[in-house]
């Protein structure tokens, strides 16, 4: 069962890991969720014990442990909170460059760079030429 | 009530009360001010308490120990909280006086105040990671404030980055749980040291990751400039100042605390990652013309110095790691907020921040150095390069401010006397810390010495 949940778990990180390297940031999201998703998967595999339910008062000596499904239940609900907010992001993104591609956003920043450093080289020349 | 629920309270209440209100009325911006003084005010009287009676600990919901979640303050964590909650009122003030520009601006502050004052204040690592992605999904909004685009794509990176850096860390949690069966700090270092060591070492990857991430360290710091640059000189102060302790608090704690053995085990690896932090960040940020962009840079090579003390570990090493993160943290803050002022004081506030990243003597990061040299006085080779990147750091800041300063190349409206009465306030402290380090110099050893106890 183990090995089950520690390969479910890998293979969905791999994926998300993939997707979040892609250049569309629809993907980036999904990407993130995967993420998400396999480190609830861990959660949940790192209380695995069978028993009955964990409700007071407790009848049975052997109960499952409740904790680590208490922690899933967070990371869901903190999960979705974040999914919400990265779909929000990336849609004020897309709207205020008018794609929804990794790259033009990337771009931009370049060209901000670029221009600060055409006028700092202008800047230099000019020094040289005024010590000459 | 204590003030240990007192920290917590008061500004989560606040934070949730100033979400609903518009946060562009000054009003509503003085209120967030109130309501973080407030926060900082029962952080320096639980301080003051720990400090006198030793640990404070409480569990939530009057559940018997054990089941409940425990709180507790100690040296360490409120030292970081102290700091914390101090870097956001003044970037708060700072902002307010300058005008909100969006009206979830001072709610998104306090939120975030509860969360740091949560992650500082809580002995259960799940409540850490709870509190943990409390401050970072204020963050991320807050990273967006400004609305244009640059601001836009920067905040974009920063929350994919740093997602993916917080579900890494509850991996880890995850593990740690399945090895030691408790997530109650204390409890799960005790079981760690009959954990096998392969699984224990994957964790501490993971932990380490994760707060590198946050910390902006060498391999992990490529969302850090685009950031930084990009977001308003507050926000940037808040980032820098307040959220990225959240980094080196994890480091000491998870690391010094839970995971002694992995971290002696670890500790040429952490001290080469720091080195090289130190170099790259102070080469590239000699390369900049922008203070923001130099500022940005020199916070990758300031973190540097950290890890390496973190590294070197024992006392005096994790007394340094402290005191190192607790000045390069005021130094962000203030330096930060100069940014895109301009004044008569503005030159002279900037020059003594300068000084203080340079270690020069009569301000505050000239003791952090000290110690830093003191901690690593063993080796020659990392001396040499604390050397080098100091000398870096002296010919990046100066640079900056002959470009500001001298040839006037700072453009803009001149700074009201509000906001410079301000920086100047945060500068004098800097200066203050220089001139009688005693009681810091006292406070990172007693936080200190949790640790090395606490490693047996």
């Amino acid at each position: 069962m183990k090995l089950a949940f520690a390969l479910a778990a890998a293979t969905i990180f791999g994926t998300g890991a993939y997707l979040l390297l892609n250049r569309d940031l629809l993907r980036v999201v999904l990407g993130v969720v995967l993420i998400s998703q396999s480190a609830v998967l861990t959660l949940i595999a790192s209380g695995l014990t069978r028993g009955a339910a964990p409700i007071y008062p407790l009848t049975e000596r052997d109960v499952s442990d409740p904790l680590s499904q208490g922690m899933a239940l967070t990371a869901i609900v903190i999960g979705l909170a974040v999914t919400a907010l990265l779909l929000v992001l990336v849609l004020r993104v897309a709207r205020a460059f008018e794609s929804r591609d990794i790259e033009e956003v990337a771009e931009e920043e370049a060209e901000h760079d670029a221009v600060l450093e055409r006028r700092d080289a202008r800047e230099h020349e000019d020094e040289e030429a005024a010590a000459r | 009530m204590t003030a240990l629920a007192l920290a917590l309270v008061i500004p989560w209440a606040g934070g949730i009360v100033l979400a609903l209100l518009d946060g562009r009325r000054r009003l509503v911006g003085w209120l967030a001010v109130a309501v973080l003084a407030a926060n900082l005010a029962a952080l320096v009287v639980l301080a003051a308490q720990v400090l006198s009676e030793g640990r404070v600990e409480e569990t939530t919901g009057d559940w018997p120990a054990g089941v409940g979640i425990t709180l507790r303050a100690d040296a360490l964590g409120v030292l970081f909280a102290v700091l914390s909650s101090l870097a956001l009122l003044t970037a708060t003030v700072h902002e307010v006086l300058d005008g909100v520009r969006e009206r979830v601006f001072p709610g998104l502050v306090v939120l975030l105040a509860t969360g740091l004052s949560g992650v500082f204040l809580t002995g259960d690592i799940f409540n850490f990671y709870v509190f943990f992605e409390l401050s970072m999904t204020a963050a991320y909004i807050l990273a967006t404030y400004g609305g244009t685009r640059r601001e836009l794509g920067a905040a974009l990176v920063f929350t994919a980055v740093n997602l993916v850096g917080t579900f890494v860390f509850l991996l880890s949690v995850a593990g740690l749980y399945h090895v030691t069966g408790t997530l109650e700090m204390a409890q799960a270092a005790e079981r760690l040291r009959d954990v096998d060591p392969n699984a224990a070492i994957l964790i501490a990857v993971g932990f380490f990751a994760a707060f590198s991430v946050k910390l902006g360290l060498f391999p992990f710091h490529f969302w850090l400039p685009t950031v930084y640059t990009g977001a308003r000189p507050a926000v940037a102060a808040i980032l820098s100042g307040g959220l990225a302790n959240i980094g080196a608090y994890g480091l000491l704690r998870f690391g010094g605390e839970i995971m002694p053995g992995e971290l002696t085990l670890a500790s040429t690896a952490l001290i080469v990652i720091g080195c090289a932090s130190i170099v790259y960040g102070g080469v590239l940020a000699v390369s900049r013309r922008t203070s923001s962009e130099m500022l940005a840079y020199s916070a990758i090579g300031q973190v540097g110095y950290v890890l390496v003390a973190i590294g070197v570990g024992g006392e005096v090493g994790f007394a340094a790691a402290i005191l190192y993160s607790i000045i390069n943290a005021l130094n962000k803050t203030l330096l930060f907020l100069t940014v895109e002022m301009r004044g008569a004081i503005v030159g002279a506030v900037f020059t003594l921040g300068a000084l203080s990243v340079a270690g020069v003597p009569p301000a505050a990061g000239f003791i952090g150095k000290l110690e830093l040299f003191r901690a690593a006085a063993d080796s020659p080779a990392v001396l040499a390069l604390f050397l080098l990147g100091s000398a870096l750091s002296f010919v990046y800041v100066f640079q900056i401010y002959q470009w500001d300063f001298w040839r006037g190349e700072r453009t803009g409206a001149l700074s009201g006397w509000p906001q410079q009465s301000l920086v100047a306030v945060v500068g004098l402290v800097v200066l203050a810390m220089g001139l009688w380090p005693e009681p810091l110099l006292a406070l990172s050893h007693d936080a200190a010495e949790v640790l090395a106890r606490a490693a047996g």
